[in-house]
């Protein structure tokens, strides 16, 4: 009995002391670290990596199906591909949401946990970390609004104000000029962020850490800005900034790129390459397309055989007879689609291939590996079935090489140094600044073909490029175009490129004949001139969206941003 | 083996404690002299006893002048001396529904009467004649107020919820408590705090592809262990159990040895065989094929549509390369299924006695799935013991331990699970062709490749079932020790300690060559949960004066909940024929969740009062100290209080109409903590890196250090009647329940660096009417009916979010046309979709809404109902129960599929007619005039989501039993014998929803709620069941 009595007196006395003394070490986090644990570098890469190397969703969804074909450089619809040739061009919000909008929406949050970190009393404070991260926070807003237009900058880091406006393009791009020669005034004749702890290193994946490197890659971004805005209603400061940029110092020799991860594993939360959609879904392999390679082929390019591999080739047929709701007369037209599309390629009919029509059955025999075809754009999905797989070219390896696989994967392309020789020689033609487009458009031409000579070991001649002659426009027109195959694989650069110049104008892919080139939904035959916004903002951030809307015109693709040629 | 033989020995040991003496039999009959089965006798003189059978028959060994006492739950105990042991006795008993005894919160038994607050009570029966593999299942339509999801797949869990959903983000189910002790229903938790496995997480983003939902909780409970289940529904009920209770409290008590004068031993067989219970309507005119033409090159042009020309069984290309009649397999999924046989086998062995009592079960659980290849094995071993070690102490001892092991669950629905490759087949593929699965001979590991029916993202079926394995092993062990010592008559006091531990192996292979992970996958993982419940109690009961009593109860409770476990995940076989981790090329993820530890420290009080046998007061108060919250939140306190009268003796004291009339009411309180490190800011370590280097990633929600409890406040009122010789009850209650300070991540500006900030916001209410209505239609001799009748209603209602957020999207669908939503003003599970828009596109195609922002339905039915019948007729028996689920809704992904593929019967329309859809077209600005196919019609529509919401409205038989007592057993040695035939889902009387069950979701998570998306089809059981009692 007393045994007893005790036992219970015991369990209260327990309780009433009730030890919670340790309930605040196991509610400590054994898997995480704290802010002591940490330096500022290791947050530096993350930056960088989402920016230009994000996951799944962001390069599939995101680039590959929007600013990738947007820009004429590849195409899907033929035989083997999962959708349809407009596929990415009629708006889907799953696509916008998850692969465009989201991941651009949401990076803010990366960037300005890190500005928080290292900006003005911050716990890992650094004046150098705080400069990178202003470069880093232009290179994001000049590749978001080039996207969407309207989107919010000015409020966007202020953690007072919940529901940010959304600033015009206009003034996004004077806010970023005003952080980057912050950025540039900080950065100085610094080369590095500091030492020991504050070394940066190799932890900056795009420049080891270089800060001159920084500088200079401001000053480019100031330069494109600049000759983007030039011409744009209310634009008054074009000619000022790309001066200052180019006496200040661009990237003229070195290319700012983010090498590519070859063991990179986890696509869906990490990083994912081109090789990793294109071995993961074979169904969703794109081909090169149809302007790019009908251009590179034009200028005789070397480039041509470095990006891209010829057609397969060989005999298909293609079952001629007519669907229900089709007419043999339709069928007829999206074979003679077909057939002037190797024309266009440059193919001569018996000699390179081979066109034989008999019992609804077209039989064509193509050399096998010989050919380089691109694939039209935004094609109607009836033309599918005739656009046989092995008639066009596929990407080249090293793009879609397999990571894992032992061999490198291609950088992504942050600023190539031809690039900024390209927009110098365009500075120069628009009178911004004055000296010798012509000599700054063959160097750049020898920096870009250098670009994939680092890549691929093997020596590529420019001098087979046609001279920097004509009229202004003419001049301007090959310069664009240049522009734009340099940004191949930067594709929001290129698209942007496409929209600003009007050039090359086989990439402006409209549609007046639905049945070849679709409408595209919402488009209704226009080109995209943007993207629209993600649909939660209309939960979110209703009132502010919807003056942005009033100001820049319908949330749809057509909308022409402020930069865009009329 | 060696450990089970040493047991046995032990039990019979225990039990072989037998004497003799001469035989004493009767017939126990109720007040309107039918005869009562399950009574209990027991000799007073020797202590053993018996318990009376279908009959009310009983046969006890007594010698002259020993004591029997007959007793039966609701009636009064009779002592009868004997005065010749050779007598057969008729003894009768009067009812007396007011002494119902029925357990509560902490285990302790308490007169139903006295109560103020609404609680369920099931017999064991209930569900253990009708089994399913989940005990949840078994509970659906038998409880106002009790609402059941589930998931569909084998060895899966369902969701519980007791008047509707209390929380926006945080848990919402019921807690599950077995013989006084909490259990644990957690899902492994994912390096992002979310729990895997549950369908999808609560916090916003897509469900996944393939939900793969876990077991575990009430599901690994047995139902043939259990004696009766009480449902404690609200905060009211529940106060004493404290945060986990919020949600309301499922106790489950489990059978401990009877008293007997022999040794009990009953064997059950149950037999099912399991098919489904519909299958979506397909169309059988129409082949592979698209824009009303077969395909016709296999290399490149072969898609999975239904498309094609009429099936006119001419000879066409074939998917695997010949050529084919094209004439349609009707039945091409439906013979895909297996008749699935399920098979319960359980032993129990028994014997109680005044010392104690021993009970001692065993089953084996062998069920298969219709599916190929996928079946789950279980076993259950509990052993209870109960010793009067004196007149005054008491062990109450129980260990159960449960192995489970099934075979590919998972995989099998969702947007990328076998059935979507199942259901979408071209109608004129034979399903068995598909059996050829695997190119011969591949080149290299690469071109593993799988012949399939259509290129793109297609899988096959059957290559699916034999090649994407997954294995899920799970150990628990539940037990515990309660000593109860008897101070004095008045003063008694127990402790218990008790432990459920449980942990998962999970396996999941994904052979090279699949469809969609080409080289191959592996995930293994392994988890652990632990629960440790420390509690005591001290009862005090004092009658201060004759007509007022006094209950007091005094306890505390220690608590401390851990899980751990690790997750690896990895690609790429090196030799693709076996499939370990070694043989991984490529490891793209571990994930490890290193020892977490909660732990709640609770001091409970409450004092019944009790006058006059007329009016009863309950105050409870509680106080929970909990390690996930800060110092300075960590300690909360809530209460509650009842009041109930009868008013019978007032109103109705003769009894001529009424025996019962009692009114209640209730208040009452409970805090809900949250889970472990939720309050301190952390960073945390990715683990790959970027080019080998180590980054750090910042977390998206900002953490608050303030966090609090949340709060449930409730309030209920209820009326009680029994009337007519309690041939008719009524119970009848309404309650408001409001919850406060929800633990919730808001969307925040990304300049705090952040998306989202933990916060105390918000307000959710249900209001709700819960009506149950039983009646003894029919009782005579031979022949009764009994029936009880319920009817239950919530409205939930998102009452306050924070400022400037409107609305919480929990989920967007996987085709990205709904989202299901918690929206202020609206309630939880708003499901918002994609409307026609009235106008087409220059082509001619129907537009729908840009996003799905518009208010299609709300995932919460409007009411539930039930209906339960037991009609007996001397050795015959039948029951059954029908249930109802109306209002609410689901949207059916299954069906937009269906339709956009061609393989639906509604996809036959405008097939040869193509349509011009009605509506301004925006190429010309004018009513529209442009044709399109039916192919583009369905493709369209199809996107256009308020075109597969359908009602959730459906009633359906949803149990049937006919059971039979085998009369004159004694002959064979066997007490009692009884066959019972069963069915289970057996048809529905009403279903608005096409092509699905509307009861059946993505998975058990509040956000997945309101869709379904390619669910294993609901089964329709039909079974033996043979009971044997030695």
């Amino acid at each position: 009995m007393k045994n007893i009595i005790l036992i219970f007196t015991g369990l209260l006395l327990v309780f009433s002391i009730s030890c919670t003394d340790d309930f605040n070490e196991i509610n400590e986090q054994p898997d995480a670290l704290s802010v002591s644990d940490v330096s500022a570098k290791f947050f530096v890469t993350t930056l960088q990596q989402k920016l230009y190397r994000d996951n799944v969703f962001e390069l599939w969804y995101g680039r590959i199906l929007h600013s990738d074909m947007f820009s004429g450089h590849i195409s899907g619809g033929h035989s083997a591909y999962a959708w349809a040739g407009d596929f990415g061009w009629n708006y889907w919000n799953a696509l916008t949401d998850n692969g465009s909008w989201g991941p651009y929406a949401n990076y803010n949050s990366t960037l300005t946990s890190y500005m928080n970190l290292v900006g003005d009393g911050g716990t890992l404070e650094n004046e150098q970390y705080y400069a990178l991260g202003l470069v880093m926070k232009s290179l994001y807003y000049h590749a978001f609004t080039d996207q969407f237009g309207a989107i919010p900058f000015s409020q966007a880091s202020d953690p007072n104000v919940e529901l940010p406006i959304y600033d015009d393009q206009i003034d996004i791009y004077k806010g970023i000029i005003a952080d980057l020669d912050q950025a540039i005034l900080i950065i100085g004749s610094n080369e590095t962020t500091g030492v020991g702890v504050e070394l940066l290193g190799n932890n900056d994946v795009i420049f080891n850490g270089n800060m001159q490197n920084w500088k200079k890659l401001a000053n480019s971004l100031k330069l494109r800005i600049a000759l983007r805005a030039h011409g744009s209603p209310g634009e008054d400061f074009a000619a000022r900034v790309a001066e200052e940029s180019i006496t200040s110092g661009v990237l003229a020799d070195t290319d700012a790129l983010l090498a590519g991860y070859a063991e990179e594993t986890n696509i869906w939360g990490g990083s994912t390459s081109y090789g990793d959609v294109w071995h993961t879904w074979p169904t969703a392999r794109w081909k090169m397309g149809e302007p790019l390679i009908n251009i590179l082929k034009g200028d005789n390019d070397p480039r041509l055989a470095i990006i891209a591999n010829p057609s397969e080739g060989g005999t298909v047929s293609i079952n001629l007879t007519p669907r229900d709701g089709e007419s043999v007369a339709l069928v007829d037209k999206h074979i003679a689609f077909l057939k002037s599309t190797l024309d266009d390629a440059g193919l001569v009919l018996d000699t390179d291939y081979t066109w034989t029509e008999a019992n609804d059955e077209l039989t064509i025999t193509m050399q096998e590996s010989t050919h380089y075809v691109g694939l039209p754009s935004r094609m109607n999905g009836k033309l599918q079935r005739y656009f046989n797989t092995s008639l066009f070219s596929d990407p080249a390896e090293n793009l879609t090489q397999k990571v894992n696989d032992g061999k490198p994967v291609l950088p992504s392309i942050v600023m190539l140094a031809g690039d900024t020789h390209f927009m110098i020689a365009e500075a120069i033609l628009k009178g911004l600044v004055t000296g010798d487009a012509a000599s700054y458009y063959q160097s750049g031409l020898r920096k870009a073909m250098q670009h994939w000579e680092t890549i691929t070991g093997v020596s590529l001649d420019e001098s087979n490029m046609t001279a920097l002659t004509g009229t202004v426009d003419e001049k301007l027109e090959k310069v664009a175009t240049q522009r734009w195959i340099a940004n191949y694989t930067n594709s929001i650069e290129a698209w942007s490129i496409v929209r600003d110049t009007g050039y090359p104008s086989s990439a402006v892919i409209t549609s007046s004949d639905d049945e070849i080139i679709s409408y595209a939904g919402e488009l209704n035959g226009a080109y995209p001139n943007r993207l629209r916004y993600g649909t939660g903002v209309y939960n979110s951030n209703a009132d502010n969206v919807g003056s942005a809307v009033g100001r820049q015109g319908p949330d749809v693709m057509s909308t022409r941003l402020w930069f865009a040629k009329e | 083996m060696m450990k089970l033989k040493k047991l046995f020995t032990l039990l019979f040991f225990v039990l072989s404690t037998l004497t003799y003496a001469q035989s004493v039999s009767g017939i126990i009959n109720d007040d309107q002299g039918l005869p009562l089965p399950g009574a209990t006798v027991v000799n007073a003189t020797t202590s053993n006893g018996v318990v009376s059978d279908f009959d009310g028959k009983f046969s006890i060994e007594a010698s002259s002048n020993d004591v029997l006492t007959i007793s039966f739950i609701g009636y009064n105990a009779e002592e009868i001396t004997i005065s010749n042991p050779n007598d057969i006795l008729t003894v009768q008993l009067a009812t007396n529904l007011l002494d119902e005894v029925v357990v509560t919160s902490l285990g302790i038994s308490r007169q139903k009467k006295s109560l103020g607050y609404a609680i369920s009570v099931l017999d064991g029966e209930n569900v253990n004649t009708v089994k399913d593999n989940n005990l949840a299942n078994s509970l659906s339509g038998k409880v106002a107020g009790l609402q059941i999801s589930q998931s569909g797949s084998l060895g899966s869990a369902s969701r519980i919820t007791i008047r509707g959903n209390n929380s926006i983000n945080g848990n919402s189910q019921a807690l599950i408590v077995v013989d006084g002790m909490p259990i644990n229903a957690s899902l492994p938790i994912n390096s992002e705090g979310n729990q895997v496995n549950s369908g999808s997480n609560d916090s916003g983003g897509q469900p996944s592809f393939e939900p793969s939902i876990a077991g575990g909780g009430i599901a690994d409970i047995n139902p043939d262990d259990v004696e009766s289940i009480s449902v404690l529904k609200g905060p009211s009920a529940a106060a004493l159990y404290g945060s986990r209770a919020g949600n309301g409290v499922i106790l489950i008590t489990t059978k401990k040895g009877s008293r007997s004068n022999r040794i009990g031993v009953t064997v059950k067989s149950n037999l099912y065989v399991d098919n489904p219970m519909f299958l979506p309507d397909f169309q059988n005119q129409y082949g592979q094929g698209s824009f009303g033409a077969a395909y016709s090159d296999r290399t490149n042009d072969w898609g999975q549509f239904s498309w094609g020309g009429a099936l006119d069984g001419s000879q066409n290309p074939y998917y695997n390369g010949t050529n084919k009649a094209y004439s349609a397999e009707s039945n091409n999924v439906e013979n895909f299924f297996r008749s699935a046989i399920r098979s319960i086998t359980s032993v129990s062995i028994d014997k109680g006695s005044d010392a104690g009592s021993v009970r001692f079960s065993y089953t084996n659980n062998s069920s298969e799935s219709i599916i190929e290849n996928s079946d789950l094995n279980s076993h259950n071993f509990n052993l209870r013991a109960v010793t009067n070690l004196s007149d005054k102490l008491t062990v109450d001892a129980k260990a159960t331990y449960f192995t489970q092991d099934v075979k590919n669950r998972a995989s099998t629905t969702g947007a990328q699970g076998l059935l979507t490759h199942l259901y979408n087949i071209p109608r004129n593929v034979n399903i068995n062709d598909l059996r050829t699965y695997q190119v011969e001979n591949p080149a290299s590991p690469d071109e593993f490749a799988v012949i399939r029916y259509a290129d793109g993202f297609v899988g096959n079926p059957f290559w699916m079932a034999y090649n994407d394995e997954t294995r899920v092993r799970r150990n628990r062990f539940l037990g515990f020790t309660k000593i109860n010592y008897a101070f004095t008559d008045w003063l008694s006091a127990f402790v218990r300690i008790g432990a459920d531990i449980t942990s998962v192996r999970d396996n999941k292979i994904y052979k090279p060559g699949h469809h969609n992970r080409r080289l191959g996958e592996l995930e293994i993982g392994e988890s652990s949960f632990g629960e440790l419940n420390s509690e005591f109690l001290v009862t005090a009961k004092r009658d201060i004066t004759n007509k007022l009593n006094l209950v007091a109860n005094v306890g505390g409770n220690l608590s401390k909940r851990t899980s751990e476990g690790f997750l690896v995940r990895g690609t790429d076989f090196k030799v693709p024929t076996k499939f370990f981790l070694n043989n991984i090329r490529t490891i793209n993820s571990t994930e490890e969740s290193p020892l977490a530890i909660k732990k709640v420290n609770s001091l409970y009080g409450s004092i019944n009062l009790a006058y006059d046998n007329f009016l009863y007061l309950d105050v409870s108060t509680r106080n929970d100290w909990s390690s996930t919250l800060s110092e300075d939140n960590r300690s909360y306190m809530y209460n509650s209080a009842s009041l109930s009268t009868l008013l019978n003796q007032f109103i109705d004291p003769s009894q001529k109409l009424f025996n019962l009339i009692k009114v209640r009411a209730s208040v009452a309180q409970v805090g809900n903590d949250t889970d472990p490190y939720q309050i301190n800011q952390t960073f945390s370590v990715p683990g790959n890196g970027y080019l080998g280097l180590t980054t750090l990633v910042s977390p998206i929600v900002k953490l608050n250090a303030d966090l609090k409890s949340e709060i449930v406040t409730s309030s209920e009122f209820g009326l009680e009647l029994s009337m007519l010789n309690n041939r008719l009850t009524l119970d009848v209650s309404v309650y408001d329940m409001t919850t406060e300070d929800l633990i919730f991540d808001i969307p925040v500006p990304a300049a705090t660096g952040f998306q989202f900030s933990r916060e105390n916001i918000g307000k959710v209410s249900n209001k709700g009417l819960e009506i149950a209505l039983g009646a003894s239609l029919i009782k005579m001799n031979d022949f009764s009916w009994d029936t009880s009748l319920f009817y239950s209603k919530n409205e939930n209602t998102v009452e306050e979010l924070s400022d400037g957020l409107d609305s919480f999207v929990y989920n967007n669908s996987t085709d990205n046309n709904i989202a299901v939503k918690a929206t202020k003003g609206g309630s939880i599970g708003d499901i918002y979709g994609k409307v026609f828009t009235g106008e087409v596109d220059a082509n001619g195609f129907p537009i729908g809404s840009a996003a799905p922002t518009e208010l299609l339905g709300n995932a919460q039915p409007d009411w539930l109902g039930g209906w339960s019948n037991t009609i007996r007729y001397k050795d015959l028996s039948m029951s059954f129960s029908i249930d109802a689920r109306i209002g609410g809704q689901v949207y059916s992904q299954t069906s937009a599929d269906l339709d956009r593929n061609g393989v639906s019967e509604r996809s036959l329309k405008y097939r040869e007619t193509g349509i011009t859809v009605e509506g301004i077209n925006t190429g010309t600005g004018a009513q529209n005039s442009v044709g399109i196919t039916g192919q583009e019609y369905w493709t369209a529509m199809s996107n256009i989501s308020e075109n597969y919401i359908y009602d959730q409205d459906n009633i359906r038989l949803r149990e049937l039993s006919i059971g039979y007592s085998i009369p004159n057993t004694d002959k064979l040695g066997i007490q009692s014998a009884s066959i019972q035939l069963v069915g289970r889902n057996l048809f529905f009387f009403s279903k608005s929803a096409e092509d699905i069950d509307p009861e059946s979701m993505l998975g058990t998570s509040l956000g997945v709620q309101g869709m379904s998306h390619m669910a294993m089809p609901t089964l329709r059981s039909l079974g033996l069941n043979l009971t044997l009692n030695f």
